[in-house]
């Protein structure tokens, strides 16, 4: 049997060392967390004391203007929420249709390894070479209407649609293979599986990673500057088609502004931006807990 | 009134260049317990599932010779493995209720081949398979509630009850009693007992004492191969390949 001597003063050393290793991991890792977290209050901070004082009335529900008092965000933000509408309608069924296609009905070949592949490198691809490819498609050759939500719309659905397929796939990668035993047992279909019993299990997480995916799509301005939603638009946009500018491209344009008083403007817009992806993962949250199912 | 329910004929099933089971011929009676035997990895499960081409949603998986149901070849082009699912039912080695309420659990199957035109016929298809599944009392007061809150037992009884709701001929067990405690599984066999009557059962085990209180016939596979095929009770008396009389006597496996 054992002859370690547990008593020993090697051994109660031994054991005092590791755990001041836990009590160091765990210092470091509060530590990293704080990092982070204090750069988050620093820029709320900054911008909650330089933007609180113009976010009002006038400001939430006027337009762009070359006058810094009488300048507001709704035209931009009414131009974010018809963009995200149509990346959302777009991206959000392709993106699912994608991934319940690759997870569940696609036979292991050659092709479908270089699908796969090309979907994981999508996802990769830099925000600016998205915009050169919806001027080159949408507007060039589509003749769709320029700086239009539509077709913003549009170029932000080609990139959310990987990440949706990706998020898709783990979420549905992740309910147990013993639940579509179980339904292919009875006598469902292959279709009847996934759509009766695996999609609905996997929708959480599906719903999550569009959020994500959208919440990414809503703070981009890079491929958007190359369809031109640049422009200096004074009317909010009556539709998707209408010229309009979008939320993080109006706190660019502003902070580019020489005259002064345009930072509280920008700092106001950030705000109204914040407010925005908050309250989108708000809904996110909200979703999984609603449609989780515990087992 | 023993009548043969299933054939099979040289059946071959490969797993990629794989070959799991080697010339299996085997007739499988109705109105009795069938079961299968063998040491981990000896094919007899893999063969259970080639009956109702559950081998079909593997990637790779392939079976030759000939499986017969009633005399119909069940890899024939003409056979809907959906429609020959709903004929040979199977029960799992982990429970695996739907995580949906008791009732939902049962209804599944009758909804989707249209067994039920009304809710009081859906109904009475629920109670009859909880009640053939011995689990009518201990859960009618609480259909609502998920089939997943049940114990290990109860859900395993669901899981039989969700498989007869179809109204199959035969039923696949696959070791149902492999994660449940002794008073469970003294609840499984019973009921296995009383359900024989009406349907072909095959029942994969690793028990060997469970093969012989609930099956009259009993197949010994090893290495892909069908060693012995007979009665149980011949089986466990009195073998007559040498690899059986090992197995059985615990000299291996």
């Amino acid at each position: 049997m054992s002859n370690h001597n547990w008593n020993s003063p090697e051994a109660a050393k031994r054991i005092a060392q590791r755990h001041a290793s836990e009590r160091r991991f765990k210092l470091l890792g509060l530590g990293a967390i704080a990092l982070s977290l204090s750069f988050l209050a620093l820029l709320l901070f900054i911008m909650l004391r330089n933007g609180l004082g113009g976010l009002d009335w006038a400001f939430l529900s006027g337009s762009d203007s070359t006058n810094a008092s009488v300048a507001g965000i709704w035209g931009a933000a009414k131009g974010s929420l018809l963009t995200m509408l149509v990346t959302l309608l777009l991206s959000f069924p392709m993106g699912v249709l994608s991934a319940i296609y690759l997870e569940e009905f696609a036979p292991r070949s050659r092709w479908i390894e270089w699908v796969e592949v090309s979907i994981n490198n999508l996802a990769a691809v830099p925000s600016i070479i998205f915009g050169l490819l919806g001027l080159a498609v949408f507007i060039n050759t589509l003749h769709l209407p320029r700086s239009s939500p539509l077709v913003g719309g549009l170029t932000l659905a080609l990139m959310t649609f990987p990440v949706i397929v990706i998020s898709g796939r783990n979420a549905i990668k992740a309910v147990p293979p013993s639940i579509r035993d179980a339904a292919l047992a009875v006598g469902a279909s292959k279709v009847q599986a996934v759509f009766h019993h695996v999609l609905p299990l996997a929708l959480p997480g599906i719903l999550t990673g569009t959020i994500i995916g959208m919440a990414r799509a809503l703070g981009e301005t890079a491929p958007l500057l190359m369809i031109g939603m640049r422009a200096f638009i004074v009317t909010p946009p009556g539709g998707i088609t209408d010229p309009s500018s979008v939320l993080p491209m109006q706190i660019f344009l502003w902070s580019d502004e020489i005259d002064k008083a345009f930072v509280q403007n920008t700092s106001a817009a950030i705000i109204v931006l914040l407010v925005f992806l908050l309250l989108m993962n708000g809904i996110a949250i909200y979703l999984r807990n609603k449609f989780e199912v515990r087992w | 009134m023993t009548e043969t329910k299933l054939t099979a004929r040289n059946v071959d099933v490969w797993y990629g260049p794989k070959k799991a089971i080697d010339d299996v011929s085997i007739d499988i009676d109705n109105g009795i317990v069938t079961a299968f035997i063998g040491p981990s990895g000896c094919g007899k499960s893999t063969f259970l599932r080639s009956l109702n081409r559950m081998n079909d949603t593997i990637v790779g998986a392939r079976v030759t010779g000939q499986i017969l149901l009633d005399g119909e070849d069940i890899y024939a082009s003409s056979m809907d493995p959906v429609a020959l699912r709903a004929r040979v039912g199977m029960v799992f080695q982990k429970p695996n209720p739907f995580p949906k309420s008791i009732y939902e659990n049962i209804a599944y199957g009758p909804r989707i081949h249209g067994l039920a035109s009304s809710k009081a016929e859906m109904d009475g298809i629920i109670e009859r398979s909880l009640t053939k599944a011995g689990l009518w009392d201990e859960v009618k007061d609480r259909l609502a509630e998920p089939g997943t809150a049940l114990s290990g037992g109860q859900q395993q009884r669901l899981c039989i009850a969700r498989a007869i709701a179809v109204d199959p001929e035969v039923i696949l067990m696959d070791e149902p009693c492999s994660a449940l405690d002794p008073i469970a599984t003294a609840k499984i066999e019973e009921l296995i007992d009383e359900l024989k009557d009406n349907y072909a059962i095959v029942i994969v085990t690793h028990s060997m004492q469970q093969a012989a209180r609930v099956s009259q016939r009993t197949a010994f596979f090893h290495l892909g191969n069908l060693v012995e095929y007979g009665e149980t009770d011949q089986i466990f008396t009195n073998p007559r390949e040498e690899k059986t009389k090992d197995y059985i006597t615990g000299r291996y496996g």
